[in-house]
């Protein structure tokens, strides 16, 4: 199986993204870069060729499921695995994310400390099955 | 890096959070209250933006430490949705009370400001950091004895009239001996220690006292004469209360989509399951995940719950694991027959998601608790041998799979058969729980330490670098030889020698571990009282 290394991170709050910086890159041991929004997140994408797209649902601009349908748009990023982040706790809401293609769904709040144990086993799991 | 260095960069985010937190929230409190203030109808536009805002609250003021904050501005955050999908204007007193609402928000973040003022959040602090535990104690007459007894097994105690308010020496854990105090006086002394677990010893061995002392808050309890091994024993299990793991759970049910929805429902209370379809995957499922629980479907095509049961029983190593089965069986008699050929317990389908969370939570405490408490040494409540060993192969295969490094330590206690001659068995034992004692504290949380044989210990030390091991337990072999360790009158020093091995080196768990143990040999070739690393055999 291969490695989690490269993380892109796509989250519009600042704050957070600081916080997953420090769960991912120093905690976690990943690469980790960090976009704004939607629109960067594809061409970055692109660019960088990241093994996981850690996205966050709700942005201003294009949202987390829409610029996960652009990313399987664009034949350079189209298998990335995707990670959808939200605050929202509906099941039914989890269920739909998954059905257009999300790997998993991280609930927010997350914690620093687990984070990158999350993700990895996230990976793991699909890689697994 | 340093665990302490991340604590140190998220405590710096956190305060960087707090301080914007505290803006949004004025923002929002502004809008509701301008929107309150209006007398034509509110556009959604201008309560789609408060949601926004309460949004964003929501999901992350959990991360920077302020869950009650978190939940709250969820709270709103639907409230105001519900009002934005019903269409119907919100009157002025809603927009009111949510603005107070809002403001009570605000205070508890300043309240909060004001109790952490440049301090680590003590969960983080207590026992994963680079200091020992620290007590203090309030023994009328005693509080001397008590606290050399209790500082000579490696606690850091002081007298709690010693102990001052706002200054940085707070203790983990207040013991009070309330035989000869007044209750008014030492409930008073104990307030101005909010933070401290509290342990109380008690002249009354009564219920009575006893039901007092738990509604006081007291986390342990001991009568006179007082047992200082046992408090100590007692005092350990406090103080090392692991950050639990969250429960893990093994779902067995040819429905996927109904497996999938038990996934989802356990995973929004935090516990983690991984579910298989194919009863025959059950024993691969069980060895890659190991849960604290089962929960089996009763009827599968091909294999019936209960013939599943039978089957994982065979192997002694599941026996801790409760198997429950799901089924839509309400039928009292077939119920029993089920149990009768193996298995625990019966969940009956459909299940409220509230009964299901409760149900799994309470077996997989119960059986966590179980194998805990069998898997860990008796004189120092170290996991044992046959434990650490599996926790070396679980932490050497996850390395593998991530490309992370854990590092494996092994530690000998030197000239332990010469402490053993001159002071006796007694003194041996406490020389032992010393060791125990000091690697607990000093280590992380996620590591794992193991009394590997009689004097030789075991660490599991996942993510940590090679150099970052050897320099930890460098230290702690420092600490360890100025340890004053007491027998009768006589003061004596003891060290230890010690090995380490990294995942990187070694590929295999066995290898790894003769890796360490090889180094550690080396030291002890080498004079004693010091750490040697294991260098592969160059390529």
């Amino acid at each position: 199986m291969k490695p989690l290394q490269r993380i892109l991170h796509v989250e519009d709050d600042i704050s957070i993204q600081e916080v997953a910086k420090v769960a991912l890159e120093i905690v976690g041991g990943f690469e980790v870069r960090s976009c704004d929004d939607g629109q960067s997140a594809i061409s970055c994408a692109d660019d960088w060729q990241p093994d996981l797209v850690l996205l966050d649902v709700m942005m201003p601009g294009i949202d987390g499921p829409t610029t996960l349908t652009r990313l399987r748009e664009q034949a350079s990023t189209q298998s990335i695995p995707v990670i959808f982040m939200t605050a929202k706790v509906q099941p039914s809401e989890i269920e739909h994310y998954r059905a257009i293609g999300a790997l998993d769904v991280v609930i927010k709040p997350f914690d620093p400390m687990t984070l990158s144990t999350q993700l990895r086993e996230i990976w793991e799991r699909s890689h697994a099955g | 890096m340093q665990d302490s260095d991340i604590q140190a960069r998220l405590a710096a985010l956190r305060e960087q959070y707090a301080e914007r937190l505290g803006h949004d929230l004025q923002t929002l409190m502004a809008q509701a209250r301008e929107l309150a203030a209006r007398q034509r109808t509110v556009e959604p536009e201008a309560l789609e933006s408060l949601r926004h805002g309460l949004h964003r609250i929501a999901g992350s003021a959990g991360t920077f430490g302020y869950p009650a904050l978190g939940r709250e501005a969820r709270e709103m955050e639907l409230w105001v949705q519900t009002v934005l999908e019903t269409s119907v204007a919100p009157t002025s007193p809603m927009l009111t009370t949510l603005h107070d609402r809002l403001s009570g928000s605000y205070r508890l973040l300043e309240d909060s400001a004001k109790t952490t003022v440049g301090e680590p959040q003590s969960d983080f602090e207590l026992v994963s950091g680079e200091r020992s535990v620290r007590i203090a104690i309030l023994a009328e007459g005693d509080t001397q004895v008590l606290l050399q007894s209790l500082s000579g097994f490696g606690y850091d105690c002081r007298g709690l009239s010693q102990v001052e308010e706002g200054h940085e020496w707070q203790p983990d854990v207040v013991i009070i001996d309330t035989s000869n105090l007044e209750p008014e006086v030492w409930q008073a002394r104990i307030a101005e220690v909010p933070g401290a677990m509290r342990v109380l010893i008690s002249d009354d061995g009564s219920f009575e006292a006893r039901l007092q002392a738990v509604r006081g808050g007291a986390q342990g309890f001991f009568t006179h004469p007082l047992d200082v091994p046992s408090l100590e024993r007692h005092l350990r299990q406090l103080v090392s209360l692991p950050q639990q793991d969250p429960y893990r759970v093994l779902i067995v049910d040819d429905d996927l989509e109904l497996a999938e929805h038990f996934r989802l429902t356990l995973k929004g209370a935090g516990i983690e399951s991984r579910v298989i379809t194919a009863p025959r995957d059950v024993l691969r499922g069980l060895r890659d995940f190991v849960p604290d629980l089962a929960l089996i479907d009763i009827n599968m095509p091909g294999c019936s719950g209960p013939e599943l049961a039978r089957l994982i029983r065979f192997d002694d190593d599941w026996l801790r694991i409760p198997l429950v089965y799901l089924s839509a069986e309400s039928d009292v008699q077939r119920q029993a027959q089920a149990l009768a050929q193996a298995g625990d317990d019966f969940l009956v389908k459909p299940i409220a998601d509230v009964a299901l969370v409760a149900a799994v939570t309470a077996r997989a405490q119960r059986s966590r608790q179980l194998s805990q408490a069998l898997a860990c040494d008796g004189l120092t409540g170290l996991i044992k041998h046959p434990a650490i060993k599996e926790l070396i192969e679980i932490e050497q295969s996850r390395t593998q799979r991530s490309g992370a490094e854990a590092c494996v330590v092994m530690i000998d206690i030197d000239r332990f058969k010469s402490i053993n001659d001159t002071y006796g068995h007694g003194t041996g034992d406490y020389v032992i729980r010393l060791l125990a004692n000091l690697l607990r504290q000093r280590l992380r949380r996620v590591d794992h330490i193991g009394r590997y044989g009689g004097e030789e210990f075991v660490a599991v030390l996942p993510a940590c670098s090679l150099e970052n091991a050897r320099e930890a337990i460098e230290r702690i072999r420092e600490s360890f030889a100025q340890m004053e360790c007491v027998a009768g009158k006589e003061v004596f020093h003891v060290t230890f020698s010690a090995g380490v091995a990294s995942t990187l080196d070694w590929t295999d768990a066995g290898a790894l571990l003769e890796a360490a143990d090889r180094a550690m040999y080396d030291a002890k070739q080498g004079g004693r009282d010091q750490v040697r690393v294991a260098r592969a055999a160059s390529p």
